[in-house]
């Protein structure tokens, strides 16, 4: 799997998704939509749509961390794998700094949301902090070694981050405090949490400022120039290790505040967690297309959905057997992804 | 005292030798071509001046200063640019995003947006596909971008690697002339050019390069008259 992940590049440019694989992947997805629709016939239609929200909060948290995996592996063609446990880690920081900032469970309300917000800040810097750091010390002396070295060393750093929240709080899962407001209501047959919908707006607010950064600002256009030619961005003046360390820290910024937002919906957070949710959100970014930004907070939603539906409707110790069989695909078939690039590389 | 003086680089990819003790000089004004064959080392020296490759021997000053190891990024502070060999333009950016690209370093907005104009003064065609996504250009067009782009850093020295490869005999034309306009303009041009022949004729003064050693130089008129470079270049 690492082997060939290591190739992955090579792949991409010899597939091109041909028209065989496109019609017989269209033929798979017509038949597993055939075949929800059945099951979501035979349910309530109050319940699809509490479905369909849960898998779009988890579809957006999914697609901030995918943004980080996808981001990093633009521009100097790494795979992060420490990237799931960095987004553990928002988790644990925010944890920790809950206490200083007056914030516990039981007492929530309005004044919260300053704190809840300074303490975001503060996990998110935290989070970018030790994300630069990882990429100084453990990728950028490998820039020129074979493309397996630095991801062995990725796959290290993961466990080396595991296992100092495993050290830090205990091997258990931890309790996350419950402060967003459990009120629900009601809008036709959709009965909707302001817990759900907070979640959403955070997320997505993150996602499309973050767009909006990459597309306009400059550190953002520099970021995109080298990830698509990176001598040709130094030779118009790009210092290139600060680009690559600004996008470590964005990357992380986001999976921190993905930490935060996952301890606030599913309240409680353990030290292995970022290894089975990177992954999943590791397959969303490869699914909308390795390196490409709106694919990688499409395909995080849409995992997010396939995700909630098969754990819902049909059972969910199939849920991951089905994701990896979605990454697998993907790789086989469509190594561009869902969006892929939009103009071939020169 | 020149304003670029290259003086016996030696430069190494592993251990295989690319530039053995090549040196030459750009002064202000100057157009100065460096000819040579596939493989001679052209790339390889442009992309040492970039600082994009160090040399393992030899010095680099510009303006005096010695920039044998300083970083790429600080060469274009300095005033270098240059526009790369392929292009290699930001492909999946618009023509308008590539020519800012090329101001990267630089901060006042009123010169950036004079010096735009000029660019698409100099290749009207840039500016009636300024939205256009560079790597959908055609092949001229990229060059035009590239030359462009590389304008847009307003450099002190500007280094052309190939701009008229695989271009159409008009364009080819075209290019050279902006070259000539670019100069008479004020900005020096280092080129580098397998088009021996129309390199020439524009450049003051000239080097051959064969196999990473210098082995001619002379004014334009010289080496297009010498009969090595007709018989090796020139096809004559
Ligand atoms: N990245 C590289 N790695 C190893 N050898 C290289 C590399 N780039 C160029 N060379 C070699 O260096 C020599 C000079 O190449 P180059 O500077 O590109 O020549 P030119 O631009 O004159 O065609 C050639 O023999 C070429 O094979
Ligand atoms: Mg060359």
């Amino acid at each position: 799997m690492i082997g060939a992940l290591a190739r992955m590049p090579s792949t991409l440019r010899t597939f091109g998704g041909s028209q065989v694989s496109n019609l017989v992947g269209l033929l798979i997805v017509a038949g597993a939509l055939a075949l929800t629709l059945q099951h979501v016939l035979q349910h309530s239609a109050s319940f699809f749509f509490q479905i369909l929200i849960i898998g779009i909060a988890d579809g957006t948290i999914y697609g901030l961390i995918a943004l980080g995996y996808t981001m990093v592996y633009g521009i100097i063609e790494l795979i992060n794998f420490a990237h799931g446990d960095v987004f553990t880690l928002g988790g644990y920081f925010s944890l920790a700094l809950f206490p200083i900032f007056g914030i516990a469970e039981g007492k929530a309300g309005f004044g919260y949301v300053i704190p809840l917000l300074v303490v975001a800040a503060i996990t998110m810097l935290l989070c970018g902090v030790v994300n630069v750091a990882i990429e100084r010390v453990a990728y950028r002396p490998l820039r020129h070694a074979p493309r397996l070295a630095p991801l062995i060393t990725a796959i290290g750093m993961s466990s080396i981050l595991e296992g100092a929240m495993y050290l830090w709080r205990g091997p258990n899962s931890l309790h996350y405090p419950d402060l967003l407001p459990l009120t629900r209501f009601n809008i036709g047959p959709v009965n909707i949490g302001v817990k759900d919908l907070i979640v959403i707006t955070f997320a997505l607010v993150l996602v499309v400022v973050f767009t909006l950064f990459i597309n306009l600002s400059k550190l953002g256009k520099a970021m995109r120039a080298t990830a698509q030619d990176r001598d040709a961005a130094q030779l118009m003046g790009i210092d290139i290790n600060r680009t690559i360390s600004a996008t470590f820290f964005i990357g992380a910024a986001l999976a921190g505040a993905g930490g935060i937002t996952w301890g606030l919906y599913i309240s409680s957070v353990d030290p292995f967690l970022g290894f089975i949710t990177g992954l999943i959100a590791f397959t969303a970014a490869v699914f909308g297309g390795i390196g490409n930004i709106p694919g990688a907070a499409l395909g995080g939603l849409l995992i997010g959905l396939i995700r909630a539906f098969s754990d819902s409707y049909f059972d969910s110790s199939w849920t991951e057997v089905l994701i990896f069989g979605i990454l697998i695909a993907t790789l086989v078939f469509r190594p561009t992804g869902l969006l892929g690039m939009r103009v071939p590389e020169k | 005292m020149a304003l670029l003086e290259v003086s016996g680089i030696d430069v190494f990819y592993g251990r295989v030798q690319a530039v053995r003790g090549a040196s030459l000089t750009v002064d202000a004004g100057e157009v100065v071509a460096l000819i040579g064959s596939n493989g001679a080392g052209k790339t390889t020296t442009l992309r040492t001046i970039s600082g994009l490759l160090h040399p393992a021997g030899g010095k680099i000053t510009f303006n005096g200063k010695d920039i044998t190891r300083t970083e790429p990024q600080n060469i274009v502070h300095l005033g270098i640019c240059q526009s790369p060999e392929g292009r290699r333009l930001f492909a999946r950016m618009s023509v308008l995003d590539n020519l800012r690209m090329g101001a990267y370093t630089r901060k006042n907005a009123v010169e950036i947006k004079r010096d735009m104009e000029r660019v698409f003064e100099l290749f009207p065609r840039l500016k009636e596909r300024s939205n256009q996504i560079a790597g959908t250009l055609s092949g001229g067009e990229q060059q035009m971008c590239a030359m462009g782009r590389a304008l847009m850093a307003k450099p002190k020295l500007l280094m052309l690697d190939e701009p008229s490869l695989g271009l159409a005999p008009i364009l080819v034309e075209t290019i050279f002339n902006i070259v000539r306009e670019i100069n008479a303009q004020g900005t020096p041009v280092l080129l580098v050019e397998q088009n021996a022949h129309k390199a020439l004729e524009v450049a003051h003064r000239g080097y051959v390069l064969e196999t990473g050693v210098i082995v001619q130089t002379g004014t334009g008129k010289e080496l297009l008259e010498s009969e090595e470079v007709q018989r090796a270049y020139l096809g004559m």
